[in-house]
């Protein structure tokens, strides 16, 4: 009888863990559509009569209607509906990269105002012509050769389709493992390359590189050659600018450095403190260097002497037209708002608005306590020191993390102009070198100290498994791969941006004459003046005797 | 001189010598791109020249000429910085190690800029006469 008993007691508890797990499975179990679901979805569908009245509500616009059929004979399938879903997931994200792009190519008209507010009234024609032509030099240089050096290796991306056609990336082998060098297909965007997904990131990536371009320009305004400044930005955006973002962006040797060293998830530059405003900003070194300071921007002592920009407002409405271009530049390196993580866009914008709040307080701030005085073009510096520092770390720290990268930006980039001044006696009338060599190289940097591991953007990043990690938050080998990309920047692109610029020296000459230098870039360079109805200040003697003291 | 006539044509044909070396290298399996390479290493050449002959007219710059030596010298410390990082990778697989490597690197590269290239550049400045 006991017996009896143990046995029903067991069958029933297997007939329930049998119902149970079946229950499960059922919950388990994606509902699938049938054909009977969608041809009665269809029959629900508004009609053209229904639509003919107009659909005030938005209720009734968009329906299973607008699925296109690929076979008209069997109707709408399963399969249609799929493909209209990746395709949807396809448009979301290029319209988002294209809207992002669109807003970073308007920094150019930020970076102009900017530059022409901080320069002398008699070079504002000059300095507006510069940050007008560079964009069109650079979009030239781009698409005959750069986009194909930087990105001719870069297929994989599933946000944009994933970019097949560029397939073809130039590898040489060195210690057993295999090193990308640079790109090898897209030049003139023919042939394979003549792809829809590809257009999307030819676009984005060149809006990036002529921003990197147009830094160059202000470090080296009111003495710079317009022919030598447009030989060099074609070079640039040529060669310069590609093949860096070919290591870091393009499927090159820094992005490698996880999969192949071992360091973290490789070389990390999520929207380009590195790519962009660092080898923006060490050009701009390398040709200042060249060029020389203005004439009277030093004594004989080595002292400097502060030249004043002419236009305060447009510095300040330049800066303002950049944070908001910004938005752009970080929530837009996604490539895409829909899959693969790319909801943290959100987090990436309010990092990006975060440090740039807190580098203007670093800036003021120091300026205040320090010289006595919230100045306005060094606060303008800080909160781009902050938006170039969030560049690279937006898509991988939290708040606090961006809070505190900004803030140190801004507090770096007053120290750094000073010291750029003072101790390398390199004039850069507008601080480009501190704001985007400075703080890009910081940017840079404080991904491998703040990265907080909450990232994943489709599970890796480079190739390697995980969440891009840093000192803090326990891994110290992601510091060593931003180590190794900050020593790049300085001891691969400086180098070969004062090489070549040497070499443009030698056979064309960096700077404009004196006599042209002394009366204002405006007339003797551009043909017109930007002011006409201004009337100039005497120029000091410096300036004058200026002529009598040069050896060349 | 200020910019010149001389000018916009060399630019020019820097521009058509770039564009065509850069059409030649894409479709370098057809015959055209041959010629189209050849022609625009011409141009490019060419407008070279062109730039090197219409320099002096510039007249006197106020950037005066600097030791080439001394920026050569500058030049390479900063390269071999950077090339230290690199074989430092190779040095050791621990990332103490390679952190101090890199470090050391990035500082020599740092240094270079900082303490060579920058006084070579101003040696001769024109705000020292």
């Amino acid at each position: 009888m006991r017996i009896a008993r143990i046995a029903a007691w067991s069958c029933a508890l297997a007939i329930l863990l049998m119902a149970g797990a079946a229950t499960v499975a059922r919950a388990d179990a994606a509902p699938s559509a049938s054909a009977a679901e969608l041809k009665d979805a269809l029959s629900k569908a508004p009609t053209t009569a229904t639509l003919a009245n107009g659909d005030p509500g938005g209720t009734t616009t968009g329906t299973v209607n607008d699925v296109p059929v690929a076979d008209t004979k069997t109707g709408l399938t399963l399969g249609d509906v799929a493909n209209q879903v990746g395709q949807n997931k396809i448009a979301v994200n290029f319209v988002w990269t294209l809207i992002t792009g669109f807003l970073v190519m308007f920094m150019q008209a930020g970076f102009a105002m900017v530059e022409s507010g901080l320069c002398r009234v008699k070079n504002a024609n000059h300095t507006y012509m510069m940050n007008f032509f560079v964009y069109t030099c650079g979009l030239f240089a781009y698409w005959i050769i750069g986009f194909a050096i930087q990105m001719g290796g870069a297929a994989g991306n599933g946000n944009l389709g994933g970019l097949q056609s560029l397939n073809t990336e130039h590898v040489i082998t060195l210690f057993g493992t295999h090193w990308g060098i640079f790109g090898e297909c897209g030049m003139f965007l023919a042939r394979s390359t003549y792809d829809v997904g590809v257009m999307v990131i030819f676009l984005f990536e060149m809006v990036f590189m002529d921003t990197a371009l147009t830094i160059v320009t202000g470090a080296c305004a009111e003495r710079w050659k317009f022919l030598a400044f447009a030989v060099s930005s074609v070079l640039m955006g040529a060669f310069t600018y590609p093949l860096y973002g070919n290591w870091a962006w393009g499927g090159g040797w820094l992005s490698q450095l996880g999969v192949n060293a071992g360091l973290g998830k490789g070389y990390c530059d999520f929207a380009g403190s590195g790519v962009v405003h660092a080898v923006g900003g060490l050009t701009a070194l390398a040709v200042a260097m060249i060029i020389g300071p203005r004439i009277g921007k030093f004594n004989r002592d080595g002292s400097a002497n502060a030249i004043i920009g002419h236009d305060i407002s447009a510095v300040l409405i330049g800066c303002f037209i950049l944070a908001f271009g910004w938005f752009g530049f970080n929530p837009g390196s996604t490539l895409g708002a829909s899959a693969a993580g790319n909801l943290r866009i959100g987090s990436i914008a309010v990092n990006t608005m975060l440090a740039g709040c807190t580098a203007t307080f670093g800036a003021l701030l120091y300026m205040w306590v320090v010289k006595g005085k919230p100045d306005a073009s060094m606060s303008g510096n800080g909160i781009l020191a902050g938006l170039v520092a969030i560049t690279a770390p937006s898509g991988f720290v939290n708040t606090t993390g961006a809070a505190i990268i900004g803030f140190v930006a801004g507090v770096l980039v007053c120290l750094s102009c000073a010291f750029v001044e003072n101790v390398l006696k390199v004039d850069d009338p507008v601080g480009a070198v501190s704001v985007h060599g400075t703080c890009g190289l910081w940017g840079v940097l404080s991904i491998g100290f703040f990265a907080d591991g909450t990232s994943n953007y489709g599970g890796a990043w480079n190739g390697v498994t995980g969440s891009v990690t840093g000192l803090f938050y326990g891994d110290a080998s992601q510091l060593v791969a931003q180590i190794v990309g900050c020593a790049t920047l300085v001891g691969f692109v400086f180098t070969f941006s004062f090489v070549l610029n040497w070499i443009l020296d030698v056979i064309l000459g960096q700077r404009v004459s004196i006599a042209t230098e002394v009366a204002g870039l405006d007339l003797p360079e551009m043909g017109q003046l930007g002011y006409p109805e201004f009337v100039f200040k005497p120029e000091p003697d410096v300036l004058l005797a200026a002529e009598r003291m040069a050896v060349a | 001189m200020a910019a010149t006539k001389s000018q916009g044509i060399n630019f020019t044909l820097f521009m058509g010598g770039l564009t065509a070396v850069c059409a030649g290298v894409a479709f370098f399996d057809s015959g055209m791109a041959k010629l189209a390479l050849i022609l625009g290493l011409v141009c490019a050449a060419v407008a070279l020249w062109g730039f090197f002959k219409i320099k002096p007219l510039e007249g006197k710059t106020g950037g005066t000429p600097q030791p080439a030596v001394m920026k050569l010298i500058g030049v390479v410390v900063v390269l071999a910085g950077w090339l230290f990082v690199l074989f430092g990778l190779h040095l050791t697989a621990g990332v103490g190690g390679r952190l101090v490597t890199s470090i050391l690197g990035f500082a020599v590269s740092l240094a270079g800029i900082c303490f060579i290239l920058a006084p070579a550049v101003n040696k001769n400045a024109i705000w020292k006469a």
